[in-house]
This record gives structure tokens, sequence and C-alpha cells, in this order.
């Protein structure tokens, strides 16, 4: 559990970050989201100690971090930065051994952890591991990042817009990365990101940020259907709401048994696992009422347009 | 070999035209030029300009930089043994206190053949142990030639012959104060440029002090060192048992080391200024401490550039240290300023080559060196 207690940095005067006070649950996704210059970044920082507070306390499971020493502490939280930050001069494999090495792994241990990491992330150990940073791709280094960063299996992890500089086919492979790696091993991760749909699809809890302070900490759908603030309201992007509410919600949770409907629907079945705006989006590009949801205990059920236009609009 | 490279071949053709030897009747005496027939008598000379001519054509159609450099060297190495065959048969029948050297015509092809082989090998791209072995394969075959009295009658061996012990120690003395004051300055100017990193206040005007030193003319910074010195070995004892006195070796290695701060200094500081902050800023978030962060990341990332300062500071005390024996520092420029005081040329060569050659072998060495630097370094 990581706990901010009353947390500001001041700079020439201003403060940018200002009396900040989050609770972290352990094993939980945060997402920081804010426009630039907001405190984002300082924030994530102030919790490794790369940023000093000027004032508050930062606290992990109930430990002050203040009194450790900021080398220890960091060691044993996982940080990812947007430009990947891998030391040009060594291989891949030793940029991932990093903090293993720091700590006085056995060789053979961190070898193995590199490896292991490399193939959880899909990193060919033998032709990824050899290579020089700059011998690899803008998506191989960011991931090489993220494996260096869990290599001390770090139970806190710091991401400051980890996945910005990729293009959106890799960045959504990067986060549906993210969000398995960190429901696998439990981990609890702070993620600043610039994007609002990103934060949407892999945050437990969003922390909106405004000029330093905390405008709305809460659930991805509280923070759709109820945005505190009109500066919530803005970074969602009001025309979006709607369709940004239906992205969260399965389409199984309106799904009828197939027999309930008149008329038996035609066209293909969509996933189970499919969102409501997946039904929808379905709906009007092939100019149906209704489209079919698999349904592992049974029959496919039918979800109609009625139901999810009901659906997305939160009481 | 393509290219305005091509125009040397003018001056290379053109050589054998200009005297290939200077005759002198004793070694300060007035020298008579010596046509390349009669310096090699006319069947030798027909062969010669014929060699020459055949090596043009080769280099004109040599396609690989690799060809271009062989046939380069084969050239040089067959300029230089023309010479010394040349003295030997000039030096036939005539008193032994005559003397025999390079006349313009082998200064012209040599200068223009070794332009050739720099440009062929410049474009070889050669791999850094290739470099290597290249430097000691020239170094080999450059004694080689020295030692196999194949150039035995030319002039500057003579002179050599004369005085192979202070050769030899004037050799050491000029080692000693080229990479020894090399060695004190990057022994002192890495860590100063490491502090100057972490207090930028003091940044300008250590290395404003430090500029302002390598304006001053050496001969004027010796002058200004003299004083000093003089009075530390005067009072003293410690310092006068060390060697220190007004004048001689160590005025010239200080210098040498004020000079050579500069460069090792502000390349030390720009090299760690530049690692990029997205890699010290991960470096500090990993939780490596400073002298790690120092040692494993920001150290080895500016190396290069260190390295291409002391390669700089390296070529630089090779040839300035020449300037030392004017205050009796010894080194290979006391040939050269006894040669100007006698009016002896080839005493200023027997000064002058080794200087040129050890500056070349150096630079190359380095050159090689900081292609060996692990991949992403560089
Ligand atoms: N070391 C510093 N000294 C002075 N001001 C700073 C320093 N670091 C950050 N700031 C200022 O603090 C404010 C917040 O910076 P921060 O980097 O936390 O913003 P951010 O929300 O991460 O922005 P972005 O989305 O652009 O990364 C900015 O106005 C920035 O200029
Ligand atoms: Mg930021």
């Amino acid at each position: 559990m990581i706990e901010l207690r009353s947390v500001s940095k001041v700079y020439d005067g201003v403060a940018v970050v200002d009396d900040v006070t989050l609770t972290l649950e352990r094993g939980t996704l945060t997402a920081v989201v804010g426009t630039s210059g907001s405190g984002k970044s300082t924030l994530l920082r102030m919790v490794n100690r790369l940023v000093e507070p000027t004032s508050g306390q930062v606290l992990i499971d109930g430990a002050y971090t203040a009194v450790i020493a900021a080398p220890e502490l960091r060691r044993k939280i996982g940080y990812v930065i947007q430009d990947h930050g891998l030391f040009p001069h060594w291989t891949a494999a030793r940029n991932i051994g990093t903090v293993p090495v720091l700590l006085g792994w056995r060789r053979a241990d961190v070898r193995s952890r590199v490896r292991e990491l490399m193939e959880m992330l899909q990193l060919d150990p033998d032709v990824i591991g050899p290579r020089f940073p700059h011998e690899l791709s803008g998506g191989q280094a960011q991931r090489v990042g993220v494996a260096r960063a869990l290599a001390a299996r770090p139970e806190l992890l710091l991401m400051d817009e980890p996945f910005g500089a990729l293009d959106p086919v890799i960045r959504a492979q990067a986060q549906a990365d993210l969000h398995r790696v960190q429901r696998r091993l439990g981990t609890t991760v702070i993620l600043v990101t610039h994007d609002m749909a990103e934060a949407i699809r892999l945050a437990d809890r969003i922390a909106v940020m405004r000029a330093g302070r905390i405008e709305q900490f809460a659930p991805p759908a509280d923070i759709i259907a109820k945005p505190a603030t009109p500066f919530v309201a803005e970074l969602l992007g009001e025309g979006d709401r709607a369709f940004r509410y239906l992205s969260l919600k399965p389409a199984a949770d309106v799904a009828r048994p197939d027999g309930a409907a008149e008329g038996a629907a035609d066209g293909p079945v969509l996933p189970g696992h499919a969102t409501m705006a997946e039904a929808l989006s379905e709906m009007i590009w092939t100019g149906r009422d209704r489209v079919r949801i698999a349904n592992p205990d049974g029959d496919p059920g039918i979800v109609t347009r009625e139901a999810l236009i009901r659906a997305g609009r939160p009481e | 070999m393509r290219g305005g490279i091509r125009l040397l071949f003018l001056p290379l053709a053109l050589s054998p035209l200009l005297p290939f030897a200077v005759f002198r009747a004793n070694r300060i005496a007035q020298g008579e030029p010596r046509s390349l027939v009669e310096t090699l008598g006319a069947g030798p000379a027909a062969l010669a300009v014929a060699a020459l001519a055949g090596g043009i054509a080769a280099l004109a159609f040599a396609r690989r930089p690799a060809w271009g450099a062989a046939i380069a060297a084969a050239l040089i190495l067959g300029i230089v043994l023309a010479a010394g065959w040349g003295a030997s048969s000039l030096m036939a029948g005539v008193p032994t206190q005559a003397r025999v050297s390079p006349g313009a015509g082998f200064w012209v092809a040599l200068v223009a053949a070794a332009l050739l082989l720099i440009d062929a090998l410049a474009r070889m791209r050669p791999r850094p142990a290739l470099r290597l072995a290249l430097v000691g394969f020239a170094v080999a075959a450059g004694a080689l030639l020295l030692s196999s009295g194949a150039l035995s009658q030319l002039s500057v061996m003579q002179e050599y012959r004369n005085r192979s012990a202070a050769f030899w120690r004037e050799g050491a003395s000029h080692l000693w104060l080229a990479f020894g004051s090399f060695a004190a300055a990057m022994l002192a100017g890495v860590p100063l440029g490491i502090a100057l990193t972490r207090r930028a206040g003091a940044r300008g005007s250590v290395l404003g002090l430090l500029t302002m030193l390598q304006t001053i003319p050496s001969m004027a910074l010796f002058g200004m060192l003299i004083v000093p010195l003089g009075w530390l070995a005067a009072n003293l004892p410690a310092a006068h048992a060390l060697g220190i006195r007004g004048i001689g070796a160590a005025p010239a290695f200080v210098a040498l080391f004020l000079y050579s701060l500069l460069p090792i200094v502000a390349n030390t500081v720009a090299g760690i200024t530049g690692v990029p902050r997205s890699v010290t800023e991960a470096a500090d978030g990993m939780g490596l401490t400073r002298r790690q962060r120092l040692f494993h990341v920001d150290v080895p990332l500016a190396l290069p550039v260190i390295i291409t300062a002391a390669r700089i500071v390296l070529v630089q005390n090779i040839g300035m240290a020449t300037v030392g024996a004017l205050i009796g520092a010894g080194g290979f420029g006391t040939f050269v300023f006894q040669g100007i005081g006698q009016t002896a040329t080839d005493l200023i060569l027997l000064g002058a080559l080794p200087t040129v050659a050890l500056a070349s072998a150096t630079s190359a060495v380095m050159d090689a060196l900081i292609g060996m630097l692990p991949g992403g370094a560089r």
C-alpha cells in the first residue's frame, strides 16, 4: 500500500505538486492523468525520491520512505520512462540484469531471471539479449525497459508515459502486455499518461491532476459517469463519454438467452468478452439492431440496441 | 582511385624531372643537385621510371581501396629503397666525409605517395584490429628497413651512426616528456572535469583559465615557469632531489602538462554532460549510487570523447616536446636545434623524422582504440 500524505513540491515559490493525499491499494493499477505541466512526473518521482518532497510524507507498506537510503529504496521500485533510458553501452540482457546485479544476485540467478523476463515479454533471449539498445526497435527497447524495471521483482512499479513514443498498434500491444503482467505478478503500478483512453482501459483508479492538485480520484466508471469538475469532463472529451462508458462494460451483462428473442438474429457471434461498445459498433457497421454474443455455458445470447442505449447512460 | 585525389598523380609522374639527391662534399658544404640518372645510373633510372609509371597506372585502375593502399605502400618502399641505393652508388669512391641526402624529387614523390596511401587507407575503413595490425606492420617494416643497412649511406643515417647513443637517450626523454606529461594531465584532468560537472558555477572560470593558458606561446610559458621552479629547486631540497630545476625537463614537463589540461578537462565535461538525460535518470531510478553511476554509466559513455582529447593531447605533446630542447629539456628537438645552429639539414631531419613517425603511429593507435569501444558507446 502506498500512502501520500499532504505531499507538496515547491519550485521557485510555485507549488507544482500541491498538498496531494492519496492511498493506493496493493496490487492495483493507478493511472495519473492531466495536462502537460500539471505535476504528474513530479508526483511520481517523489515516490522513489528522485524528487524530494518539500513537505509531506510518502509511506510504502507503512514505512516512511524518507528514512530509507535512496538507492536502496529505488532498487525495490521498478521505474520505466518514456525514452526507456536503456544504457547504450550495455546489451539488452545486461540492461535487464542491472538491478539484480546491484543487489548482488548470483550470476546464474541473474541470467535465468533475464531469460524468464524476456520470454514473458515476448523477446527472444538469444536474439534480442545480445543486442545493444541502438539495434532495437522502439517497441523492443520499450519492452526491455519494462523487463529491466521488473527484474528484481519489485512490488511497486512506476511508469512515466511508458508508451508515449510507440505507434498505435505497438502501443495497444504494450498496454495488453502490461495488463497481463500486472495481473499475473500482482504488482502495484502507478502509470502516468496523457492518454485518457489508456487510463480507462488499464486503471483500477484514475487520479486526474491539474496545476499540482488532484481533481478527482476514482475508478474509471465513476470518472466517466460523474466527472467531479468541468476540467475532468473536458479531459474525458464530452463527445465520447457514452462510448467510453460502454467500452468499460461487458456486453454479456445485457445479453438475453437466445430463445427469449423474438426471431433469431443472424450474423457473426461476438466473443464472450466483447464490450458494449464493440457490440454497438458491430450493429452500426452491419446495419442490424441485434447481435449474438458467445456464451460459454450454452447457446449464444442476444444483445439488442435498446438494451445498449439504456446501459450507456449511467443513472 | 577516383576523384580529386588523382591530381596527385601529376607531381608523382613529374618527380623524376627534379633532382633526386643532393650531394655535399661534407656535412655543411653547399649541396649540389643530382638527377635521377646521375644518382642511379641510366639503366636503373629507366627501370625506376618504368616502375613508377606502372605504379601510377595500377593506382589509376585500382578498384578496391585495399589494392590502392598496397600499391601506394609499394611505391613508398620503392622510393625509399631507391634513395638508399642511390646514396650508396654516389658515395662509392668519394671521401667518407661526403654526404648524400634526398633531393626535391624524392620528397615530392614520397609526399604524393604518402597522401595517396592515407587516402586509400581512409577509404578502406579498416576495422580497429586491422588498423592496429597495419600500424604494427608499418613499424616493423620501418625498423627492418633501417636496420637492414639498405639506407646506411643516406646522410641522416650517417648522422644517426655518429650519435646513436644520444639518439636513443634523447628519444627516451622525448617519450618521457610527451607521455609523462600526458599521463599526469589525464590523472589530474579527468577528475577535475568530473568535479566540474557537479559544480556548474566553477566550470566557466576553470575552463576560462585553462583556455588562457593555451594561448600563451610555449617559449613564454617556459620563461614564466623558470622563475617559480628555480625558486622551488633552490629552497626545497626535496624538489631539487626530484630533479626539478628552473631549466631542463621540469619546466617543459609542466608546460606540456598545462597545455594538455584544457582538451582533457573540456572533453571530460562535454562527454559527461552529453550523457542523455533519460539515461542518467534511469540510472538514478534503478538505484545506482553516485559512484556506481559515475563508473558504470557516466565515464564509460563519455569515454569516446575523453579518448578523442587524449589523442589530440598526445599528438600535440609529441610535437611540442621538440620545443623543450630550447631550455635544455632534451628530446628529439635537441637534434633539430643543433642542426639549425650548424645549418646541418641532415641533423634537423634526424630530430624531425622520428617525431613525425611517433606522432603518426600514436594517432593511428588512438584512432583504433576509439573504434574498439563497445557498440553503443560510440
Ligand atoms: N527541477 C525542476 N525545477 C524547476 N521546475 C520544475 C522542475 N521539474 C519540474 N518543474 C516544473 O514543474 C511543473 C510540473 O512538471 P512535471 O514534469 O511534473 O509535469 P508533467 O505533468 O509531468 O508534464 P508532462 O505531461 O509535460 O510530462 C512544470 O511547470 C515544470 O516546469
Ligand atoms: Mg512528465
